[in-house]
């Protein structure tokens, strides 16, 4: 279970959070949505361990993420929203390079089957020929490669193809359901977030999302 | 360690070109210009032409004198072929050294023991004939002492009989001992004299010095490049923290640059005959540190890659007009002292192992990795 509780976040004088509280449960996605700026990577970079929170804390099954910051980071999986690949590697190239870095060894097939998964079949182009729906799934594949219990992704089908989208929440899904994984992730597409998330955090002011938030069953956290 | 190697393999197996092109840079680049240069500098000696009308070893040993000279190219001829040679203005004058001249010297005879000609265009006659005459004039000083010696030992009747060719060796034998206490201990030529130090501006080593610095730099980019791009928030999440995994990279690139240097001093002994010792090792191992620290840290300053670049060729211009070891310069670091120890070629051309540059640059490093810095966050 993640625990987040009374986080603010400050970049300089500048209040971006203000005193967040929320639980997500193993198995459970959750939407982050709100206008531009409102502070949803901010928010993920916070429960990423990237950046820290000016006050409160966050645990993961009773992990403070302040006294275990790196045994915290062996269970997270962070999809960043700017495509995060050596561009001119190959896909197995991006794959094999971050695995020899990862906390867990994986075998070539494994790595190749990770990437199957979710229908990723370039196994031998270089990324740079990719199309954006393909640069997206390997840049989630990647963060998935120490089988993280959380996945934290920022704009994951952000500008892609609605295949390539459909196939990544296909994907998600399973993972929740089936590896009892914890995932949030952000999104402008109301529809994707309303047909693919247990639970719809909303930050910020404007009402517009609150708004069509209102129009469904989901369950609505707005702050 | 191994896992790190791993990966900068995969980058270099996309860039083994430009990587390989900038590994052997310095070998090549600096082997380049000193064969350039001496075949200009063989270019520009005077051609002069020498018969040897008798194989003595006084005779010999003219000849070599003169061949010894940095400025004169000697032809050995006979005196028919110097004729023509002279003709066509191939040889620039000739020298014919007599039969019986080392006879006539032991005799303390000094006069036509050589015969000359010259080209109507020559322009060295008078300073090569000077030369020449004055080798001669030596060998005949030395055949006049060692008559005196004997006979004044006759004249005074010792017992003990001096032989004329014990009084000449003997001689030589004071004069190289003289000439041994003037030698200077040059790094890259082995025993030579001032006079020679001058003459070969272009040493193998110092060119390479330089060469290796700017390669080095270059070879660093990898540093900005892989800081600046988005897979930065990746680092976060591998089982290294992004230091360490720099840090190693660093000591990787460091070892297989110490390869190719090696390779480098091996060349360098075949082909230019310079000797490898254990001081040169030493050295050739601290200026790879100091290269190769500077390089990353300087690296890690900068966000702008081609910035970089332009700043990585003005410290090699700087360095090597700084250095003397392309250009003699003397008079301005003599004027100011500390721009030498400000270069860091310095120590490595003077073979100082451990030095201020060593020592700064590990404590800069050591200072880098040990402070919790925004990097690591
Ligand atoms: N490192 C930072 N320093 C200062 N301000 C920042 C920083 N990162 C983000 N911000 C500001 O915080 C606000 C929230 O940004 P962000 O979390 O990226 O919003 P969102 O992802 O919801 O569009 C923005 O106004 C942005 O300008
Ligand atoms: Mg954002």
């Amino acid at each position: 279970m993640l625990n987040v509780q009374a986080i603010t976040k400050l970049y300089g004088d500048r209040l971006i959070l203000d005193d967040i509280s929320f639980s997500i449960q193993a198995g459970e996605i959750v939407g982050l949505v709100g206008e531009n700026g409102a502070g949803k990577s901010t928010m993920l970079q916070l429960l990423a361990t990237l950046s820290n929170p000016t006050k409160g804390n966050i645990f993961l099954d009773d992990l403070s993420y302040q006294k275990h910051k790196k045994n915290i980071r062996k269970q997270i999986g962070f999809v960043p929203q700017d495509i995060a690949l050596w561009e001119e590697f190959t896909v197995e190239e991006n794959m094999v390079f971050f695995e020899k870095l990862s906390w867990k060894n994986k075998t070539k097939q494994q790595l190749k089957q990770l990437c199957l998964d979710m229908e990723l079949d370039k196994w031998q182009e270089p990324v740079n020929t990719l199309s954006g729906g393909m640069k997206r799934k390997l840049n989630l594949a990647i963060s998935l490669i120490h089988d993280p219990k959380v996945l934290l992704l920022d704009e994951p089908t952000v500008g892609i193809d609605l295949k390539s989208r459909k196939e990544i929440g296909n994907y998600l899904k399973r993972q929740a359901l089936e590896y009892n994984k914890i995932i949030v992730y952000t999104s402008h597409d109301m529809d994707e977030i309303i047909t693919l998330c247990d639970r719809i955090l909303c930050i910020g002011e404007d009402p517009f999302y609150k708004n069509i938030l209102n129009e469904t069953e989901k369950n609505i956290i707005t702050f | 360690m191994k896992s790190i190697i791993q990966t900068r393999l995969i980058h270099w197996k996309k860039q083994w070109l430009s990587l390989l092109f900038w590994l052997i840079f310095p070998i090549i680049a600096s082997l380049l210009i000193i064969n350039v240069t001496s075949l200009i500098q063989e270019d520009s000696k005077i051609p002069v032409g020498f018969v040897l009308e008798e194989n003595t070893p006084m005779a010999e040993a003219l000849l070599e004198s003169v061949k010894d000279s940095p400025l004169i190219r000697v032809f050995e001829v006979t005196e028919n072929q110097a004729r023509d040679m002279i003709e066509r203005h191939e040889l620039d004058s000739a020298f014919i050294i007599k039969d019986g001249y080392e006879q006539q010297i032991h005799r303390g005879n000094r006069n036509k023991l050589i015969t000359s000609y010259k080209s109507d265009l020559s322009f060295a006659y008078t300073p090569v004939s000077e030369m020449v005459v004055s080798y001669v004039q030596e060998d005949a000083g030395k055949a006049k002492a060692a008559h005196t010696v004997m006979h004044l030992a006759e004249t005074l009747k010792t017992s003990e009989a001096v032989t004329f060719d014990e009084i000449i060796s003997l001689s030589e034998e004071i004069q190289s001992r003289e000439d041994l206490l003037r030698t200077t201990f040059s790094f890259n030529h082995g025993p030579s004299n001032g006079n020679d130090a001058d003459i070969t501006i272009w040493n193998v080593w110092g060119l390479w010095a330089i060469f290796s610095i700017l390669s080095t730099l270059l070879l660093f980019d990898w540093v900005i490049k892989e800081r600046n791009s988005s897979l930065v928030s990746r680092f976060s999440f591998i089982r290294f923290s992004y230091k360490s995994y720099l840090l190693q990279n660093l000591i990787f690139y460091t070892a297989v640059l110490l390869f190719v240097d090696s390779t480098a001093a091996l060349v360098f002994h075949l082909h230019v005959g310079e000797t490898i010792n254990f001081r040169l090792v030493g050295a050739i191992i601290s200026f790879r540190f100091i290269c190769s620290m500077a390089a990353f840290l300087l690296a890690l300053l900068f966000k702008n890659v081609y910035l970089f670049y332009g700043v990585s060729f003005a410290i090699t211009l700087f360095l090597a007009i700084n250095s003397g070891a392309v250009l003699p310069i003397e008079g301005l670091t003599g004027r100011f002292e500390w721009l030498e120890y400000l270069n860091p070629l310095h120590p490595f051309l003077h073979q100082e192992i451990w030095n201020s540059w060593l020592i700064i640059l590990i404590l800069i490093l050591g200072i880098w990795f040990a402070k919790g810095g925004k990097l690591n966050a």
